[in-house]
């Protein structure tokens, strides 16, 4: 009986413990979502703010849930459809996902790949010119979706479609 | 009599109307039913960037490299459209293309066969034009020895 008592007292202290440890990690999350909640602030800050912000994301994204990471990359003289594609993603975010964003699983960053300050994030997307990648990021592993071919066929001239496109990876990804 | 010769010239006539090479600038469209094997497709906008542009070079140089006995045969027809004139509708809705927009259709049998779409693919590829180059060379090959 009194072994019985025992194990059933440290059970309870050790599940106890991880709840702890699991409220810790809870909160660490929440002082990353805070830092990385204003997105276009990122684009002007410098590289080692970024990569800081990018090590937050993947620790954040090492618990349970996933994170998705998207990217709109440009040049400095963007034409049309890529201001339409940039345009579109705002849109399918405010939408659809402003509660993913505000809670930090859902990260988006502008990037010019002609700033060199972006030169290691444009070389990882092999983003070189307009390019749109969606991440998720699950247990430190990237899977990214490449919707640059579609945000140039849909997003200037028929806004709806790409957006549905948008959102179903998004969606998916969010899983 | 002067009916079979009518019929007969009006035959001759629509038979070499379908297989007149139309070239509208750098767009070749032999309409050769008979030996047409495929349609290679290139979408754009008015206003174009850099990368479109790209693309579309990519895609000539590896037609006009590889391909202009085919082209020239009507084995290939290759068109380039602009998704925003209202002439263009009818391939726009067709092919889904309203934008920068890459496809090839195989042809057999006067009939249109099942679209490959490689818009994602060109724009991937794009900054690599020996990789973007070499791909299409090969998947154009394998379409027309089918």
């Amino acid at each position: 009986m009194f072994i019985a008592s025992t194990l059933i007292l440290f059970t309870a202290c050790n599940s106890n413990n991880n709840q702890k440890s699991i409220n810790a990690v809870t909160d660490s999350t929440n002082v990353a979502q805070t830092k990385t909640t204003n997105i276009d602030s990122v684009v002007n800050t410098d590289a080692s703010k970024k990569e800081a912000n990018g090590n937050q994301i993947i620790q954040k994204a090492n618990t349970k849930q996933s994170v998705v990471l998207i990217y709109n990359f440009h040049v400095t003289n963007r034409c049309p459809s890529c201001i339409a594609i940039e345009k579109a993603t705002t849109k399918t975010l405010d939408t659809y996902f402003l509660a993913e964003v505000k809670q930090g699983r859902i990260k988006r960053q502008i990037l010019n790949v002609d700033d060199k300050a972006n030169s290691a994030i444009s070389e990882k997307y092999q983003a070189f010119g307009s390019g749109l990648f969606v991440t998720k990021v699950l247990n430190g592993k990237e899977t990214t979706t490449d919707l640059t071919g579609d945000g140039f066929k849909f997003a200037r001239n028929k806004e709806e479609r790409f957006i549905e496109i948008l959102k179903s990876i998004i969606t998916e990804d969010l899983k | 009599m002067k009916n079979i010769l009518i019929l007969l010239l009006g035959l001759l006539l629509s038979y070499s109307g379908f297989s007149q090479t139309q070239i509208v600038g750098d767009t070749v469209i032999s309409n050769n039913k008979s030996k047409l094997k495929v349609k290679v497709y290139y979408f754009h906008v008015k206003e174009r960037c850099h990368t479109c542009y790209a693309i579309e070079e990519n895609f000539r140089k590896t037609l006009f490299t590889y391909f202009q006995t085919e082209l020239d045969n009507g084995i290939i027809d290759m068109y380039i459209v602009n998704c925003e004139l209202p002439e263009n509708q009818v391939l726009v809705k067709k092919y889904d293309a309203y934008g920068s927009t890459f496809a090839i259709t195989p042809y057999k049998d006067g009939i249109d066969m099942k679209t490959i779409e490689l818009s994602n693919w060109a724009y991937q590829k794009v900054n690599k034009p020996e990789v973007f180059v070499a791909e299409l060379k090969s998947k154009i090959i394998d379409l027309i020895s089918k």
